[in-house]
């Protein structure tokens, strides 16, 4: 068989029409040089097909025949059994069906690793890590709040030592590396709402315990708060966009256009693992509520009442918009977690203006529109 | 907004020159399509993934022999000669030193800052000098190969020595730098034996710089002025904070400006690729480059839409297009013979270098 092509003897950049010939005799021929190029075929290499890029068979002396007969120098290669490079990869390459499974099977496992590959990676890396790293994590994070959020509090002081008092006998048993400290501020348009930084601090606003009519509805927030910083919800929050994002650059990392919008798709994911955590917290709450005699309903109270005092005014319009973005809301409603008695009053005077979240830019929680009102959000 | 106003050698066109031959241009063609693409890239990561990530290295050679393979100047491709095995010996080097180099950093941090900051200073123009000669020389055309004479002196004075001249001068030696860098990969490139030159000169690196600078600062001038008056806001602190909390509009808004970004982005890319690859010279072959910045813009954000909306599907057919568009705007102001180069012994360089810049993403300059 002869294939056409172009042939350079690689002293020089200068080609010559060229024919090549693979014999019978296990030689391989290279007409159109002064002289024809006589070599066994033992000797010579066949470049690796890619798509349909230009063939180079090359000699024993560096000099390198080119062509773009593929189909050519395949069947050739074939019919000599000869190896060449791994033509099961070209297979594969070339055919629509294997490219459809393909992207089935890629599509599954990023779905299956994003699912539960990466939260369990997440919990055995947060799981080694001593305490002091959720510590260096929420450094500096009341701060932030307390440049674009809060107020200094304006609670008598002695009703904040009555209920410091009642957090450290709640905390102290605890035991679990964790240094909890209980702080006040005045939210402001953030409204009634209580944080867990994952250093262990938690912050409760004023307009909360104004809201709360006992202690132990109080108690139960701080129960649910202290189930993030225990639950370890900020570190594992990290890791796990750290575990999105590389998933995500390893797919396409190399398109410098879209990098940008690559890192944002942790913030996406993340919601639901978001909306996973206020729910391990609630369950810590209502255990430890139970554990220590305290009514779980207390739980369920405070959670109605704080989402009557977001809703506000605007109650209408939330109730309308209330689960059309639940993909994205980074809190479970607050009729999947709580019962509300519908009869609730409205507290007016706690209300709070239109804006639904007060996470901070270094926050993870998913900032949308309609996201049910907040009641205990809490990693910083 | 970008009329290619390059400021350059020409070649010698006199007539009165008794060595005058005619000028031909040739252009580059790219004859991947992204179908085809799609197909080899899909299988490859498929791979990756269930060898847990060995398999990329020879899924990256086969990427960059299809890249290379199809683009055709004069008639005839290039070619990528990178071997799988040297690029998975050089990422298990670098995956070893950053895992000694984060253990070091739990035990002496002191001594991982100071090892962080020597590496940066000396290791990177290595890594750039190293990883150059490897992509230089993995590369052919018409059985020739590419090399880079680049020496580490070179690189220090490049990338570490104007990078702090721009900083002492606040930023205004700045393009300065940007060319140095373009000028050491270039001025050190060789084909076969000749060596490249680099015509490009420093105004057209001030011009475009500058330029880009200014349509950044007005970007977000106008945005802080729009979040002032829409939601009372100021301190740039705040505002990704406040807008992201501030319903449609704010991601509308958001949004937008990240678009308008990218256009920016996109005149810097079609300037920077201008003045690089049309300032080289090759004996008596002239790159020609006329990469505009709409067009340009318009494929980015193109390829963005469609990469999000297919769920990265797309990410082949960008590729391609991208490539393509460059090629399509590259040429060779030839003398129309391209046969005359002839070859230098030495090669054979392992990955090591390259791997490194890959995997601290260095940016290259060009």
């Amino acid at each position: 068989m002869v294939i056409t092509g172009r042939y350079f003897d690689g002293r020089t950049s200068a080609g010559i029409e060229a024919r090549l010939e693979f014999g019978a005799d296990g030689n391989l021929r290279v007409y159109g040089t002064a002289e024809p190029i006589v070599v066994p075929l033992a000797e010579i290499r066949i470049s690796e097909r890619v798509g349909n890029i230009t063939r180079r068979i090359t000699l024993p002396d560096g000099g390198v025949f080119e062509t773009q007969d593929n189909d050519a120098v395949d069947e050739a290669r074939d019919s000599l059994g000869m190896r060449g490079g791994s033509p099961l990869v070209h297979w594969l390459e070339s055919r629509w069906h294997v490219a459809v499974g393909s992207l089935v099977m890629v599509v599954l496992i990023s779905i299956a690793f994003v699912q539960w590959g990466v939260p369990a990676v997440a919990n055995w890396a947060a799981a080694v890590m001593p305490a002091e790293v959720d510590h260096a994590i929420g450094a500096g994070s009341l701060d932030v709040l307390d440049r674009v959020a809060f107020e200094p509090s304006e609670l008598p002081k002695k009703r904040q030592q009555e209920l410091r008092a009642r957090f450290v006998t709640m905390t102290k048993p605890l035991d679990d590396g964790h240094v909890y400290q209980l702080e006040f501020r005045h939210g402001g348009y953030i409204g009634a709402n209580a944080f867990a930084l994952p250093s262990g601090i938690i912050v409760m606003t004023d307009e909360l315990v104004e809201l709360a009519k006992t202690d132990d509805e109080l108690v139960s927030v701080l129960a649910h708060e202290v189930g993030h910083v225990r639950g370890r919800h900020a570190l594992r929050q990290l890791l796990q966009a750290a575990g999105i994002s590389s998933l995500a650059f390893a797919l396409l990392g190399d398109v410098s256009t879209i990098s940008g919008v690559l890192s944002a798709a942790p913030a996406l994911l993340q919601a639901k693992n978001s909306r996973d955590f206020e729910r391990e917290a609630d369950a810590f709450a209502k255990q430890w509520l139970r554990e220590n005699g305290i009514a779980e309903s207390n739980f369920d109270t405070i959670l109605c009442r704080l989402d009557d005092s977001h809703s506000g005014e605007e109650a209408e319009e939330k109730d309308k918009d209330k689960d059309r973005f639940d993909y994205f809301s980074s809190h479970p409603s607050t009729s999947e977690r709580a019962q509300c008695p519908k009869e609730e009053e409205v507290e007016t005077d706690a209300a709070t203006e239109a804006e639904p979240d007060p996470a901070p830019e270094d926050e993870a929680e998913a900032p949308f529109e309609g996201a049910p009102p907040i009641d205990t959000p809490s990693q910083a | 907004m970008n009329e290619n106003p390059y400021e350059r050698a020409s070649p010698p066109s006199p007539p009165s020159n008794p060595d005058y031959t005619p000028r031909v241009e040739l252009p580059f063609e790219f004859r991947g399509n992204g179908g085809e693409y799609f197909r080899i890239w899909i299988v490859n990561l498929l791979l990756t993934i269930i060898t847990l990530g060995i398999y990329s290295a020879w899924a990256k050679v086969r990427r960059l022999r299809y890249f290379y393979g199809n683009t055709f100047v004069d008639g005839q491709s290039f070619e990528y000669h990178g071997q799988p095995i040297a690029i998975l010996k050089g990422r298990l080097i670098v995956v070893a030193g950053y895992v000694v180099f984060v253990i070091t950093a739990q035990i002496f941090p002191i001594f991982a800052t100071l090892l962080a900051i020597g590496l940066g200073l000396f290791g990177v123009p290595w890594i750039i000098m190293r990883s150059r000669k490897f992509q230089m020389r993995m590369t052919s055309y018409r059985n020739l190969r590419f090399n880079f004479h680049g020496e580490f002196g070179g690189a220090m004075a490049a990338f570490i020595g104007y990078y702090f001249l721009a900083v002492i001068t606040l930023g205004i030696m700045f393009p300065s730098w940007v060319r140095k860098r373009v000028q050491y990969s270039l001025d050190n490139a060789a084909y076969g034996n000749q060596q490249f030159s680099f015509l490009t000169g420093s105004g057209v690196y001030y011009k475009f710089c500058f330029i880009t600078f200014f349509l950044g600062v007005a970007l977000y001038a106008g945005l802080y002025a729009v979040m002032r008056t829409m939601f009372g806001v100021s301190g740039l602190e705040t505002d990704i904070y406040v807008m992201a909390n501030a319903g449609v509009m704010g991601w509308v808004l958001l949004f937008g400006f990240f678009v308008a970004l990218l256009g920016v982005a996109g005149y810097y890319q079609a300037s920077a690729a201008n003045a690089a690859f049309g300032g080289v010279q090759v004996g008596s072959q002239y790159v020609r480059s006329n990469l505009r910045a709409w067009p340009l813009i318009g494929i980015y954000v193109s390829n963005l839409f469609a990469i999000v909306f297919t769920l990265g599907m797309y990410y082949p057919w960008a590729m391609v297009r991208q490539v393509r568009y460059q090629l399509d705007n590259t040429a060779i102001d030839s003398d129309g013979n391209l046969a005359g180069f002839t070859a230098s012994s030495g090669v054979g360089i392992d990955a090591v270098g390259e791997e490194v810049g890959d995997f601290f993403d260095v940016d290259f300059g060009i």
